[in-house]
C-alpha cells in the first residue's frame, strides 16, 4: 500500500488574488527599518564602509604571505606542495640551492598569479613548512595591469613574519 | 640473470595460488608472476641477493619464523603466505625500524614521489614513529663524484649501490662504514664515484640517499612528462625514457630491455641532452639565404640542384649516422636515383672507447642502418676526406656532429652550392651557402638500427621548433621539381616501405617498456 499524504491547497479568495494585503505588509517592514534608520538607529544591518571597517574574522583567507626564518630568509623550501595542491595552477616556483645541509633548497622565484587564485587556501594546508599563510588580514587589491597581479617573493615576504614551527619535527 | 632453462620445474603455493616455476627462483620473482607484490628494498633483479632490509618477510610452511622472500628459493611443496596478520605486523615493524633515524626530508628530497620508502610506508604501514630521543645525525650533501650526491641520513643501508658498483660497473668504490645506526655508505679511501655508469646508483637507490647532481632541484618528479625513445650516443641504442618539464628535458633514465641494455645505461647518455640546449639553429641561415624563409630557401636549393644535375655536375653528399633509417631512405633514394649523385660519405662522430658492459666504440646511433640502406642502393661510401676533396661542384652535408666538421666548414665556405642540415649553429652553418635547421635526436621520430642489427623506434620527446623540419621532409621538399619523386606525409609510411623491403625488422623488438625507477608502484 502506498501511503498518500493529502495536502490541502488554500482556496484562492478575492483578497489573496489581488495581493494588496501582502504588498502592504512588506512595505510596512521596509518603512519600519527606514524610520528606525533615521531616528533611533537601532538594529542597523549595514556598515558605513569605508568610514567604518569591520574586523576580519579570525580564519579569513586574505593575501598570501611567506613566513620567515630567524635570519629573515623565506622558510619555504620550494617543495612545490602548494603548487601541486593549487586547483588553479597559479603558483610558479623555481628552486635554488642553499649551502646549509638542513635547508638545501629555497625558492629563487615564488610567484602567485592573483588573476587565477581562488583564495581556497589549499596551498596553506599543503605546506609542510608553515611557510605560506593567508592570515595577513589583507585583501588582494585589484590592479590595472596583468603584471601587477603577479605577487613575487619580495611582496609575499614583506607581509610575512617569524614562524616558530620546527622543521623536521620534534626529534630531528 | 642465471640461466633457468635446464632447471627443473617445481610447484609451490603462494597465498593459496598454485604456481609452477624453475627450482630455486626466489619467491619475490615467483610471486610477481602471479601479480603479488612483495615489498622490498635491498632486492633488485639485476644484483646479487643481500637480504639485509627484511622488508620482504613472508611466512612459509617450512620455517617457524618469517623468512626473507628474496632469499627463499622455490622448491616442491613450499607454501608461502604474504598477507597474514603476522607479516603485516612484521612489515610495520621493519618500516618503523628503517624510519627510526630517517630525516623525512621529503620536501627537499629529489626522490620524493618515486621513493620506495614513501610508497611502501603509505601502502604497508602508516604507523607513527615512537621515537623519543634525538635522531642520529650523519653526513648530508656529500659529493660522491662528478654526478652523484649522497645523504647518509636518508640511506637505509640496503647496499644496492655497493653491489652495483662491484658487480655491474666493475668499479668497487663504494663500501659501508661504521656499525648499527651509525652505518652509512662511503667511498673507499682515495676513490671517487666517477665510473661511466655511476648515475645508475641514483635509480637503484630505493630512497633519496644517492641523488643526481644534474637533476638536483630541477623539477618534482610528479610534474614530469615522459617519452620512451632510444639513446643516440653510441651504437648500443640503450632504451631510454626522457622526462620533460615545461617543454625542457630534465633527465634521462634507462628502460629495461634485456636484448639491448638490460636495466642500465651510461652517464654520457644521460647527460647528452645538454648538447642540444644551446647554440641551436632554428631558422634558415647561410651566406646566400638573405632573409629567405624555409620555403624560399628550399626552392632555391631545388632549382640549383636541378641545374647542376642537368649540366652533369652533381654535388657530393656527406650523410650522418644520426639520421634515422627513414631520413636515410628518402635522402639516398632522392639523391641517388633522382639526382644521380655518385659520391656518398658517412660522417658522424669518430670512434671512441668502448667496454664490455654497455658502451660501444661506434659513437653513432645508426651506422648499421645507414650501411644497410646504402648497400640496398649498391653504393660504396667513400671516406669523408675523399668526399671533401671531390666537392668542387657542391656539397650537401647532413647532421650536426661530424668528426671532420672543421674541414667540412672550411670547404663548404668556398662552395656556391654548400648545403648543410644541422640542429646546431656551428661555423659550418654560418659559412655554408644554405643552412637548414633540423631536429635534435630528442625531436626526431623514426627508427635506428643498432650495432647488433636491432631496429628500434625513436620517438620525438619535444616537437621541432620554428623552421626545423625532419630531414626526410627537407629532402623531399628539395626534390619537388624532380620527376618520379614520391612524397610522404608521415614518417610511418616510410617505415612501412623499409619493412616491406626487408631492410629493417621492427617486430623483433622485445622492449618491455619497464623502467627501474618506479618499481615500487607496481
Ligand atoms: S589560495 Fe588556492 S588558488 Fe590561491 S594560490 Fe592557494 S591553492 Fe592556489
Ligand atoms: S608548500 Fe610551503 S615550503 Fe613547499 S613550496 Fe609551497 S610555500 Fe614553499
Ligand atoms: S628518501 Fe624518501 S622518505 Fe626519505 S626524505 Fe627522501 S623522499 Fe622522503
Ligand atoms: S645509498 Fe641508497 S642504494 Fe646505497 S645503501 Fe643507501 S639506500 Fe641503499
Ligand atoms: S628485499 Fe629481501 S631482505 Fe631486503
Amino acid at each position: 500500500m502506498v501511503k498518500v499524504k493529502v495536502i490541502e491547497r488554500p482556496v484562492p479568495t478575492v483578497s489573496t488574488e489581488i495581493y494588496l494585503k501582502e504588498v502592504l505588509k512588506g512595505m510596512g517592514v521596509s518603512a519600519k527599518h527606514f524610520f528606525q534608520g533615521i531616528t533611533t538607529q537601532k538594529n542597523l544591518v549595514t556598515t558605513q564602509y569605508p568610514e567604518e571597517k569591520r574586523p576580519y574574522p579570525k580564519r579569513f583567507r586574505g593575501h598570501h604571505r611567506l613566513m620567515k626564518r630567524e635570519d629573515g630568509s623565506a622558510r619555504c623550501v620550494a617543495c612545490y606542495m602548494c603548487a601541486t595542491a593549487c586547483p588553479s595552477h597559479c603558483i610558479t616556483i623555481e628552486a635554488g640551492e642553499r649551502e646549509e645541509p638542513y635547508i638545501q633548497k629555497y625558492p629563487r622565484k615564488f610567484e602567485i598569479d592573483y588573476l587565477k587564485c581562488v583564495f581556497c587556501g589549499f596551498c596553506v594546508d599543503a605546506c609542510p613548512q608553515d611557510a605560506i599563510r593567508m592570515d595577513s588580514d589583507k585583501h588582494r587589491i585589484p590592479a590595472y595591469t596583468r603584471q601587477d597581479e603577479m605577487a613575487g617573493n619580495i611582496d609575499l615576504l614583506k607581509l610575512g613574519g617569524l614562524s616558530q614551527a620546527r622543521q623536521g619535527g620534534k626529534w630531528s | 640473470m642465471p640461466d633457468t632453462e635446464e632447471k627443473k620445474l617445481v610447484t609451490m603455493k603462494i597465498d593459496g595460488q598454485e604456481i609452477t616455476v624453475p627450482e630455486g627462483m626466489n619467491v619475490i620473482d615467483a610471486a610477481e608472476q602471479i601479480g603479488i607484490y612483495i615489498p622490498r628494498f635491498c632486492y633488485h633483479p639485476a644484483l646479487s641477493v643481500a637480504g639485509n632490509c627484511r622488508m620482504c618477510l613472508v611466512e612459509t610452511n617450512q620455517a617457524r619464523k618469517p623468512v626473507p622472500a628474496c632469499r627463499e628459493g622455490a622448491r616442491e611443496g613450499l607454501e608461502v603466505t604474504t598477507n597474514s596478520d603476522r607479516i603485516k605486523e612484521a612489515r610495520k615493524d621493519v618500516l618503523e625500524f628503517i624510519l627510526l633515524d630517517h630525516p623525512v626530508d621529503c620536501p627537499i628530497c629529489d626522490k620524493a614521489g618515486e621513493c620506495m620508502l614513501q610508497e611502501q610506508y603509505s601502502k604497508f604501514s602508516l604507523r607513527p614513529s615512537s621515537l623519543s630521543m634525538p635522531k642520529v645525525h650523519k653526513p648530508k650533501v656529500k659529493v660522491m663524484g662528478p654526478t652523484v650526491l649522497y645523504d647518509a641520513e636518508r640511506c637505509i643501508n640496503c647496499t644496492r649501490c655497493v653491489r652495483f658498483m662491484a658487480e655491474i660497473a666493475k668499479d668497487p668504490v663504494l663500501t659501508q662504514v661504521h656499525r648499527g645506526d651509525h652505518a652509512y655508505i662511503d667511498l673507499a679511501p682515495d676513490k671517487v664515484l666517477n665510473s661511466p655508469y655511476s648515475m645508475n646508483v641514483v635509480d637503484l637507490c630505493p630512497v633519496g640517499a644517492l641523488t643526481s647532481r644534474d637533476f638536483r632541484f630541477k623539477a618534482r618528479v610528479w610534474f614530469l612528462e615522459s617519452t620512451d625513445t632510444v639513446c643516440s650516443e653510441c651504437s648500443r641504442g640503450c632504451n631510454i625514457r626522457v622526462d620533460t618539464y615545461k617543454g625542457e628535458i630534465k633527465r634521462i633514465v634507462p628502460r629495461e630491455n634485456p636484448d639491448v641494455n638490460g636495466m642500465f645505461m651510461c652517464d654520457h647518455g644521460r647527460l647528452a641532452y645538454h648538447e642540444y640546449e644551446n647554440d641551436r639553429l632554428f631558422t634558415v641561415a647561410g651566406t646566400r639565404t638573405g632573409d629567405m624563409n624555409y620555403t624560399q630557401a628550399v626552392n632555391r636549393i631545388s632549382l640549383q640542384l636541378l641545374q647542376m644535375i642537368k649540366s652533369g655536375m652533381p654535388p657530393v653528399v656527406i650523410l650522418s649516422p644520426f639520421m634515422t633509417n627513414e631520413d636515410a631512405w628518402v635522402a639516398i633514394f632522392s639523391l641517388k636515383v633522382l639526382a644521380n649523385v655518385n659520391v656518398f660519405a658517412i660522417g658522424g662522430n669518430a670512434q671512441g672507447e668502448g667496454d664490455d658492459i654497455l658502451i660501444r666504440e661506434d659513437k653513432n646511433p645508426n651506422t648499421r642502418g645507414l650501411m644497410t640502406i646504402l648497400k640496398h642502393f649498391g653504393i660504396q661510401p667513400v671516406s669523408v676526406k675523399e668526399a671533401i676533396e671531390q666537392a668542387d661542384n657542391g656539397m650537401i652535408v647532413f647532421g650536426t656532429r661530424h668528426a671532420w666538421i672543421d674541414e667540412i666548414a672550411k670547404k663548404i665556405g668556398t662552395l656556391d652550392f654548400g648545403v648543410i642540415l644541422s640542429a646546431k649553429a656551428t661555423p659550418a652553418t654560418t659559412k655554408a651557402a644554405f643552412a637548414l635547421p633540423v631536429p635534435s635526436p630528442y625531436e626526431t621520430t623514426g627508427t635506428w638500427t643498432n650495432e647488433f642489427g636491432i631496429t628500434q623506434r625513436v620517438q620525438a620527446v619535444l616537437q621541432p621548433q620554428q623552421e626545423a623540419r625532419p630531414i626526410w621532409q627537407i629532402v623531399q621538399d628539395m626534390h619537388r621539381g624532380f620527376a618520379r619523386m614520391q612524397t610522404f606525409t608521415r614518417v610511418e609510411e616510410i617505415t612501412d616501405i623499409l619493412m616491406d623491403k626487408g631492410l629493417i625488422a621492427l617486430d623483433d623488438l622485445t622492449n618491455t617498456g619497464d623502467d627501474i625507477t618506479v618499481e615500487a608502484g607496481k
